[in-house]
């Protein structure tokens, strides 16, 4: 169960939102204004923020519990969208939707910070896979053994999972993983990726974990 | 008494000096002159005709024929010629008084010398006049030698003299009145070289920077004119920015007060769908969502134009590898087209210079736009592809779907102002871009030319 602070001064959005999110089996406290966002920001897992908000704005009280409580993830959820407000949102923010969005978009958002943020302790299932994604330990279902990764190939894999059901570039994964820039024809990292797919799928020829996105990158999707 | 700071007036000051020279060095010259005449040089002129009548005359006139006599005469004439030299020649041949004679003279003249002698100084320097003592020639002769130079006119002594001085004199005042100039056109063109250059220089914020004014004339006034255009410049440009930060404000703030009552709709629309629903009632809600999505982007797209057209939208070029950009934007946009079943299809083979320089916000719109009208416009043919393209002119990435053409989609108004946006951005970024439509798919090609 986890514990969403949601900020919204338009009545009919905040009770729309709680309630679905209520519906999906997340604890939702919604306050009309930022002023008593102290006292409850305790024990909280994300924040949902507006920026428009009566008092203190939405980007005001981001960063206040951002200096404070810098384990809380925060995404701001606003109707403005001019890319000079995104910006300043994402100084501090983790993420920006703008509305009117769909709900399912906000789970999906709201998911992925949790896992980013490893507050998700729960067991992934991953088709024939059960990840422990805090300590990244992965069980074979099928044959309940351990399955054993490499340095590169634990964080490979750990990085897939931080951006659960995210294309990833070639780029974007040797960068996050090695933490040097890609040079084009690099074959380091397909290499890797080979391994990898050697050790978790059932038939690494054809694999269906690590998704190949072609003229892309890769994907691991839930 | 401004006039006597202005440069107009030293100027006027060194051509008035120049002429007041050139009359005052005749004025000089003339007292100069004048002054010689009364001290030395005699201002009259000799004429040899008149000494030589003087001295024949005075040979002619002298009776007593002793050398005190003689001697006694000598002193008056060398009193009044002081250049001359004398010397007499008894009856017998013998040289007998002479005065300041500088050439060598036998002492006993034959008369092969005497005829000698007169062939050397006729009409030679000095001037000579023989003249016989008294009234007969029995007494010998006298001889009477003057320099030439003593019969010029005074002037001409005063040349040969002090021609010199003269001349040096002239080109001194001549090289003065250059230096002067020199200096004062010299200290002209240093300051507004100097003001060139602070016109120049340039702020952070790209506005020129404020010089020094150091004197009151004419350059001031131009320093002084020049600080004043860049204070304007600076309170129009603050001015320019506040008018844009309220303009970008007004509008963000339109676009957010028209999307809360969509983002109300939503809410609404969503918890009817949870509810149970006819089969019409699924259609509605299904046509309300997409209305929703359709409005929001148009909300975007008509605040984007409006920026846009107003030269608002802010633009910060910087270079980007192009082919990494494309496929970052394709994973966003991947899922959509997946979820709507389309075929997608990916090739994007890296360019030989992959940097283009552009604005990665405008470019992100311009695929965005294009994208989000494949997805409305043109997802009959189920299908999107994205290649690089490069000739020997261009590199380019190329959009392309099956769809049913850009002509033939009646309901595709919206599709306008998106187009619209990608014409600006595009043609803003220095880029280039075609459109192949047809009725088996259309085809859009952003071309960076090389």
């Amino acid at each position: 169960m986890y514990n969403i602070l949601y900020i919204e001064d338009e009545k009919e959005i905040g009770q729309w939102v709680t309630k679905d999110l209520t519906e999906r089996g997340y604890e939702v406290t919604w306050l009309e204004s930022g002023e008593e966002v102290d006292q409850h920001i305790a024990f909280k897992d994300i924040a949902i923020l507006d920026v428009m908000l009566p008092g203190l704005d939405g980007f005001s009280i981001g960063k206040r519990i951002k200096r404070e409580n810098k384990e809380i993830p925060i995404l701001m959820l606003s109707a403005r969208t001019a890319v000079e407000d995104k910006i300043e949102g994402l100084n501090f923010a983790d993420d920006y939707l703008t509305k009117p969005f769909h709900p399912d978009e906000l789970i999906a958002r709201v998911e992925v910070l949790l896992r980013r943020y490893q507050k998700n302790d729960d067991v992934l299932d991953l088709q024939h896979l059960k990840i422990y994604t805090k300590e990244m330990r992965i069980i074979n279902k099928q044959t309940d053994e351990e399955i054993q990764l490499t340095g590169k190939q634990f964080y490979l894999l750990q990085y897939f999972i931080r951006h659960l059901n995210q294309i990833l570039t070639k780029e974007q994964l040797y960068e996050g993983v090695w933490g040097e820039s890609y040079i084009e024809g690099d074959k380091t990292l397909m290499v890797h990726i080979r391994y990898l797919r050697e050790k978790i799928e059932i038939n690494p020829a054809k694999p269906t974990i690590i998704e190949t996105i072609r003229g892309i990158g890769y994907r691991v999707k839930q | 008494m401004k006039f006597f700071r202005s440069l107009l007036a030293k100027y006027m000051v060194i051509i008035f000096l120049a002429i007041s020279i050139v009359q005052l060095s005749y004025f000089a010259i003339a007292v100069f002159m004048f002054g010689i005449g009364k001290t030395g040089f005699s201002s009259e002129v000799l004429r040899e005709s008149e000494v030589e009548e003087k001295w024949l005359t005075e040979a002619k006139s002298i009776k007593n024929f002793t050398e005190d006599t003689i001697a006694q005469h000598f002193k008056d004439w060398k009193g009044q010629y002081p250049k001359s030299s004398m010397f007499w020649v008894s009856e017998d041949g013998t040289l007998r008084t002479k005065v300041d004679v500088k050439e060598h003279l036998p002492s006993e003249w034959t008369p092969a010398f005497t005829t000698k002698f007169i062939k050397e100084h006729y009409g030679e320097d000095p001037f000579t006049v023989i003249a016989f003592l008294g009234q007969d020639e029995s007494n010998g002769f006298i001889v009477f030698e003057i320099p030439r130079e003593v019969f010029n006119p005074p002037l001409r002594n005063v040349y040969e003299q002090y021609g010199y001085l003269v001349i040096a004199g002239t080109i001194a005042i001549i090289i003065f009145f250059i230096a002067i100039s020199f200096l004062f056109f010299r200290g002209i063109r240093k300051r507004l070289l100097h003001l060139q250059e602070a016109m120049e220089i340039r702020d952070v914020d790209g506005l020129p920077i404020e010089t020094k004014v150091k004197k009151k004339d004419e350059i001031g006034q131009l320093e002084q004119s020049f600080n004043r255009m860049v204070c304007e410049l600076r309170e129009s440009k603050n001015r320019e920015q506040k008018e844009e930060q309220l303009r970008r404000e007004l509008i963000a703030n339109l676009s957010h007060d028209l999307r809360t009552p969509l983002t109300k709709i939503r809410a609404q629309s969503y918890s009817i769908s949870k509810e149970v629903l006819s089969e019409d009632g699924k259609q509605a809600i299904k046509a309300m969502e997409t209305s929703i999505v359709n409005i929001d982007t148009l909300i975007e797209n008509l605040m984007s134009y409006t920026l846009l057209m107003a030269s608002k939208y802010k633009f910060e070029a910087k270079e980007i590898n192009i082919i990494r950009f494309v496929r970052e934007q394709m994973t966003t946009w991947y899922p959509v087209f997946e979820k709507e079943g389309f075929e997608i299809d990916i090739e994007l083979d890296p360019f030989e210079k992959n940097e283009w320089q552009v604005d990665p916000i405008w470019l992100g719109r311009i695929v965005d736009n294009l994208f989000q009208n494949i997805l409305r416009h043109a997802s009959s043919g189920k299908y999107v592809g994205v290649e690089t393209e490069s000739t020997e002119r261009y590199d380019a990435f190329i959009i392309k779907d099956h769809g049913n053409g850009m002509k033939n989609e009646s309901n595709a108004k919206g599709a306008g102002i998106g187009l619209s946006i990608v014409d600006i951005m595009v043609k803003g970024m220095n880029l280039d871009w075609d459109i192949e439509s047809s009725e088996s798919g259309t085809k859009i090609k952003i071309k960076h030319y090389k």
